[in-house]
């Protein structure tokens, strides 16, 4: 089997191969009729949330691992992480096996869900840090530094005081992650770290999380149904859909495979015919002076020279097609 | 000091910090709890003003088995009761418990001993005065070798409980929701604050071999009153590291089947 797609030469953080988890349920018809049926026959439906998948990170990276709701991505991240223990496959995170929860692999990783807090309600967040430290054993002076520098890239200074419950979703999410990572760990898994926040505190969030990738130590995964997360701190996208890998590559490759074209945005003068325009391209959006045409990445050129000498226009904008299209095609592909 | 030891004062620290977080509440759980424990004693009292014996048991010495149970029953609801008993099927159910098995120490530490209610220290401190009163009416009769007995065999109890509250806590990762088995147990526990002897024929068997409610506080009673016969002791003993055995590889596999919860 040939190793998964990368782009580092950076040495291994993770490694799996052909993980497999499936779980089942107890299937329930709706209503009260529906749980009695279930309570005394019940049918069991399994699932299979990951068939068979291979991935690699390695230090210094940072990969988007993104895929529509159930495609297994929290599943994935939960093996890799050693909450879940796969069906099949193995898995290899800086030498050890997640499953087993050796003391020595859990001070190596951190993971954080977006959708869960486990900071005191009612305390702030500093009396988490404290337990942090003890339960890793971080020695007092790189406790202290570390907390330092955190608190710092994640802007939090001035709320470490406060209990967590007068905190903002934005904020407690960059407490969270401080506590994640004040004992260094060298792989860091983030469930959809931006999960609610709004603008501000996702763009914050986003700059502490690649100032993290930066330092060339740490292997980061991260999934996110936000594609401005994705495009904008991931060196690689791994693609899950419907518990397999359907990509895995940079976004140049992304878009070259998936939907190698442009948009064209263009700004008309007066009336325009939407007809005339439609012929050249695949029309996205059009109302009375703007409108916006996909076209082949080849075309391009020639097609914005036809708009210029056909159209009376006042400006013209070529653009990447954004990465939600890419996404949304490559959803929609797999699910026909 | 070792990890384990500073990791759990610091929950206890935490632990008090966050019942000291809402002023109301913190005062108003103070007066609950005197107040609970103020009922306990006069509820005692009125036994004893209808009845001088409890089956074989003097008033002292009831005195003592009461205060017994309760020393053990606050040690217990201190530490890991509530946690195995409310937290650990709520934490399996919400999917909570990824971050708690995802931490370098021992699962079972943190499940048992997250919330460390530093509030029942409160109903603790008038049940140790209890226990030094009820020796000092029994005027203290008792040799250093029976008091190491004693305490040996509260520590005893205290392990017993602890393999049933995680058996019962363990029986979640299959279920997801609580049993109810935990409220069951609490109220069964409560027949250990009575001299065993006041049952007869099988229900006497059955607290004694069967569910041995008598080694929660009626044979360290004994132990200290010097009426413990030493085949009781190592059958206390054995029962107790038996159960602690097996609880612990029930742990072990209900762990294993845990499935945690989507995102």
């Amino acid at each position: 089997m040939p190793a998964p797609f990368t782009t580092s030469a950076e040495p291994l953080t993770v490694s799996a191969r052909n993980l497999t988890k499936t779980y089942w349920f107890h299937e329930k018809e709706p209503g009260l009729s529906g749980s009695l049926k279930a309570l005394f026959r019940g049918r069991k439906k399994w699932v299979q949330a990951v068939q068979g998948i291979d991935l690699d990170l390695h230090a210094g990276e940072l990969v988007g691992f993104i895929g529509p709701n159930g495609a297994g991505k929290t599943t994935t991240l939960k093996m890799l992480s050693g909450i879940l223990c796969p069906n099949a496959g193995t898995i290899d995170v800086l030498g050890h096996v997640p499953h087993r929860r050796e003391k020595a692999f859990l001070k190596k990783i951190a993971f954080v869900a977006g959708q869960r807090n486990r900071l005191y309600w009612d305390l702030p967040a500093e009396e988490y840090f404290q337990f942090c430290q003890v339960v890793y054993e971080i020695p007092h002076d790189r406790y202290q530094a570390a907390k330092k520098r955190l608190v710092e890239m994640a802007d939090i200074g001035d709320i470490l005081t406060v209990p967590q419950r007068k905190l903002s979703a934005g904020q407690r999410k960059r407490c969270e992650l401080v506590a994640a990572l004040l004992h260094d760990p060298r792989v860091i898994f983030l469930d959809e770290p931006t999960n609610a926040l709004d603008l501000v505190n996702a763009r914050k969030l986003r700059e502490f999380i690649r100032a993290k990738a930066r330092d060339g130590r740490h292997g980061i995964l991260l999934t996110s149904h936000n594609m401005v997360d994705i495009g904008e701190v991931c060196d690689r996208l791994v693609i899950i859909h419907g518990g397999r890998i359907v990509f895995n590559g940079d976004l140049a490759a992304l878009r070259q495979r998936f939907l190698p074209v442009k948009q064209i945005k263009i700004l008309f003068d007066g009336p325009w015919e939407r007809d005339e325009l439609a012929q050249l391209g695949d029309l996205t959006r059009a109302d009375i002076h703007e409108a916006v045409l996909e076209v082949e990445t080849g075309a391009t050129a020639r097609v914005a020279a036809l708009i210029c000498s056909r159209f009376s226009i006042r400006d013209i904008t070529i653009m990447e097609a954004p990465l939600e299209r890419i996404i949304e095609s490559i959803y929609a592909r797999k699910g026909r | 000091m070792g990890r384990y030891a500073r990791l759990f004062t610091l929950l206890c620290k935490l632990s008090l910090m966050r019942q000291m977080a809402y002023r109301p509440h913190f005062f108003l759980m103070v007066f609950g709890k005197v107040i609970r424990m103020v009922l306990l004693l006069l509820f005692f009292q009125a036994v004893f003003l209808k009845v001088d014996r409890l089956g074989q048991w003097t008033f002292d010495q009831v005195l003592l088995l009461f205060a017994t149970f309760h020393l053990v029953d606050y040690i217990m609801s201190i530490t890991f009761q509530r946690n195995l008993s409310y937290g650990l099927p709520a934490l399996i159910q919400s999917g909570n418990l990824d971050s708690r098995i995802i931490l370098p120490i021992h699962p079972l530490f943190m499940a048992s001993l997250e919330n460390i209610d530093m509030m029942d220290f409160i109903s603790f401190i008038p049940c140790l005065g209890l226990l030094i009163y009820a020796l000092h009416r029994l005027g203290f009769a008792f040799t250093w070798l029976q008091a190491v007995m004693y305490g040996l065999l509260i520590a005893n109890a205290l392990v017993f409980l602890f393999a049933v509250v995680l058996i019962i806590a363990t029986i979640s990762f299959w279920t997801t929701r609580s049993t109810g088995l935990a409220r069951v147990f609490d109220d069964l526990t409560r027949v250990g604050r009575y001299p065993l002897d006041i049952f007869e024929g099988f229900w006497k068997f059955f607290f004694i071999y069967v569910l041995p409610l008598a080694l929660i506080s009626q044979m360290p009673s004994q132990a200290l009153l010097g009426a413990l016969s030493s085949g009781f002791l190592f059958y206390a003993l054995a029962c107790s590291v038996l159960l602690a055995v097996i609880a612990v590889r029930f742990w072990r596999t209900g762990l294993k089947n845990y499935s945690s919860t989507s995102s």
